[in-house]
């Protein structure tokens, strides 16, 4: 029999409530740990510079001003010209716009045919399974580089979309092993099994049953795609094969590299080539925001 | 049974050779056609101008004389009849045999790709050791962060830059060439003009490499056994070198079997920032100027490169892992 001085229980009113503890919700610093702020502010920033560049640029980015060949940064023209006598303050938000749909062109089409291709060659048999990654192997096995040389030099003259083509062409195949991999992972859960059981054509299982169960791993890749398929349009650029000078872009407005280092004139160097890396670090560390964290185990070391 | 052993030995090799010939056989296949479909004229640009003030006879002629009149499919059994005698046909910008133009640059590029491929390996794994070994400390985590924002660096942006700074306005090193004119012998001079591209080289591949087998040690560290070598009273400098290493080592060597094509293509980019002879800068200047012959030579030698290299490293693995011998899986597998 408990006593009444027992410590487990307590003697109370007749008007006593259980003390409930206040609810805090979370603030919004706790909210926004963890999250790449700092790079989706200054993303959105470089965004929106490029969507409303017509109200930013205070010249004509296409026009030469030929009294200001090579002029430094100074008040007029914020980020000097170039040796062409073009304004580099007003042609960079022009050509950011190039530049980013480019990279989000790219994206498209290496998501248009990764993924389904790494969707048949998971759900495929095993030897048209290995036929496929033979071949995605054979492909990636050649530098990446000379097959968009090979390409680049049959198509001749570039365009936006050429050029996209091109990138994306090259570079499906990193995406296409990891979305068969994970398909190889699910394909024998119970509803893609139903679901092929009950004669739903591929394209209604891939986008109904498949994508919406890897989209969260493959999201990593995706989106680091865009950067390096800007990295790419800017690599190929400079080196005088992706777009020619006079359509505005990152990467055509660094093709004026060489000249500017026989000229030094270090502004049309550095500033395009800052823009493109920050833009380029900034999606990717949204990225790697949705990589996922493989080993929380705690070291034995 | 050692005789059975051996033969299933050459009987590799010999499906070894086959996979080979039949990857080359398909490259030729493929960068024959893409060179002939082109739309780029070779007559343009093997006569440039010339061509439009020729008369159509001697259009004709001249078709004749390169062989652009014959059907696809002769033309390309010609040109391989050819290439086995080491004739890959005229470069149409040099207006000289193919093999000829790529020859002499065929050593610039190894050296300049085996130096750096072994730096960037060398380095990265050293890299990775430290970062595990200090796993999650300030340092580390600030090692990740910088390796990732430098890996984005566009490698010729990088090579751009430090010619900006160190050959224009330092003047330490050339910016250009593989060595000064007549001092081809002289491996200090090879070593000054190699030093830029190879910092690009090696600043644009480190973190890749580094932060893919850092992963693989940290997977490692995590095993039963490291426990036991702790237990032991290992230290954790001993552990690492000595247990988890040599665990990781042949995960290692598959990594650089695979990225043989990735490290030759940043050979090429840092080829033509600093205008290092080489087969990389040649063969995108042949892209430029529409030269097919020349791109088919250097498609075909950069393939055969990758592929050799990539059975070689294969044949390591198996050396240190027998493990690899039985399931003979190969990278995508696994």
């Amino acid at each position: 029999m408990a006593e009444i001085n027992d410590p487990r229980f307590r003697v109370v009113g007749p008007g006593w409530k259980e003390h409930q503890p206040v609810i805090q919700k979370p603030t919004l610093r706790k909210r926004l740990k963890g999250k790449p702020i700092p790079a989706l502010i200054l993303l959105l920033l470089i965004v929106a510079g490029c969507v409303f560049s017509g109200r930013l640029a205070n010249h004509d980015p296409a026009g030469f001003y030929l009294q200001h060949l090579n002029q430094a940064p100074n008040s007029e023209f914020y980020f000097g010209t170039d040796s062409l006598g073009r304004d580099i303050y007003s042609m960079i938000w022009y050509g950011g716009r190039i530049s980013l749909s480019i990279g989000l062109m790219s994206m498209a089409i290496i998501c248009i045919i990764g993924i389904p291709y790494g969707c048949i060659s998971g759900l495929a048999n095993t030897r048209v399974d290995a036929i496929m990654m033979r071949i995605a192997e054979m492909a990636s096995s050649i530098p990446n580089l000379l097959t968009v040389l090979l390409l680049v030099s049959v198509i001749g003259k570039q365009n936006t979309f050429t050029l996209s083509f091109i990138i994306g062409i090259t570079g499906w195949f990193p995406l296409a092993r990891i979305v068969r991999s994970e398909v190889r992972q699910i394909r024998s859960s119970e509803y893609v099994l139903a679901a092929r059981c009950m004669g739903i054509s591929f394209p209604n299982i891939m986008t109904r049953h498949l994508i919406p169960n890897f989209v969260s791993s493959i999201l990593f890749v995706v989106i680091s795609s865009i950067s390096s398929s800007m990295s790419m349009e800017s690599t190929l650029s400079f080196l005088g094969l992706g777009l020619p000078v006079d359509v505005i872009s990152w990467g055509s407005m660094l093709s004026l590299a060489n000249r500017a280092l026989l000229l030094d004139t270090w502004w049309v160097i550095i500033i395009p080539g800052v823009f493109l890396l920050v833009t380029l670090n900034c999606i990717t560390s949204l990225g790697n925001f949705y990589r996922k964290e493989t080993n929380k185990k705690h070291s034995n070391l | 049974m050692p005789e059975n052993d051996h033969l299933s030995f050459l009987k590799k090799i010999l499906l070894r050779l086959l996979g080979f010939a039949l990857t080359m056989l398909i490259l030729s296949v493929v960068a024959f056609c893409f060179a002939r479909c082109a739309p780029g004229d070779p007559l343009q640009s093997f006569y440039g101008d010339a061509v439009e003030s020729m008369t159509s006879e001697e259009l004709i002629t001249a078709r004749t004389r390169l062989g652009l009149d014959a059907p696809l499919t002769t033309q390309y059994v010609r040109w391989i009849g050819n290439a086995f005698q080491g004739d890959f046909g005229l470069s149409l910008k040099y207006k000289k045999p193919a093999m000829d133009v790529v020859s002499p640059l065929i050593g610039n590029t190894l050296i300049l790709g085996l130096t750096s491929y072994l730096l960037v390996f060398l380095l990265a794994t050293l890299l990775a050791v430290a970062c595990a070994l200090h796993e999650d400390s300030f340092a580390d985590r600030l090692i990740c962060k910088i390796g990732t924002a430098i890996y984005y660096l566009p490698s010729f942006w990088l090579g751009v830059v430090l010619i900006l700074i160190f050959s224009i306005h330092l003047k330490w090193f050339p910016s250009s060439g593989a060595y000064d004119i007549g001092r081809a012998r002289d491996i200090l001079n090879r070593l000054r003009h190699m030093v830029l591209p190879l910092v690009v080289m090696i600043v644009s591949h480190l973190w890749y490499y580094a932060y893919m087998i850092r992963g693989k040690l940290l997977d490692e560290l995590r095993q039963d056994y490291v426990l036991l070598a702790k237990g032991k009273g290992l230290t954790n400098r001993q552990i690492v070198w000595k247990h988890c290493l040599r665990n990781v080592a042949p995960t290692i060597v598959s990594i650089m079997a695979i990225s043989i094509p990735h490290v030759l293509s940043g050979t090429y980019i840092a080829e033509a920032v600093f205008n290092y002879p080489g087969i990389g800068a040649l063969s995108i200047e042949s892209a430029k100027y529409h030269d097919y012959n020349l791109l088919m030579l250097l498609v075909l030698i950069t393939g055969a490169l990758v592929i050799l290299s990539s059975m070689a490293a294969q044949t390591v693995n198996e050396v240190i892992d027998p493990r690899m011998k039985e399931t003979g899986v190969s990278a995508w597998q696994r």
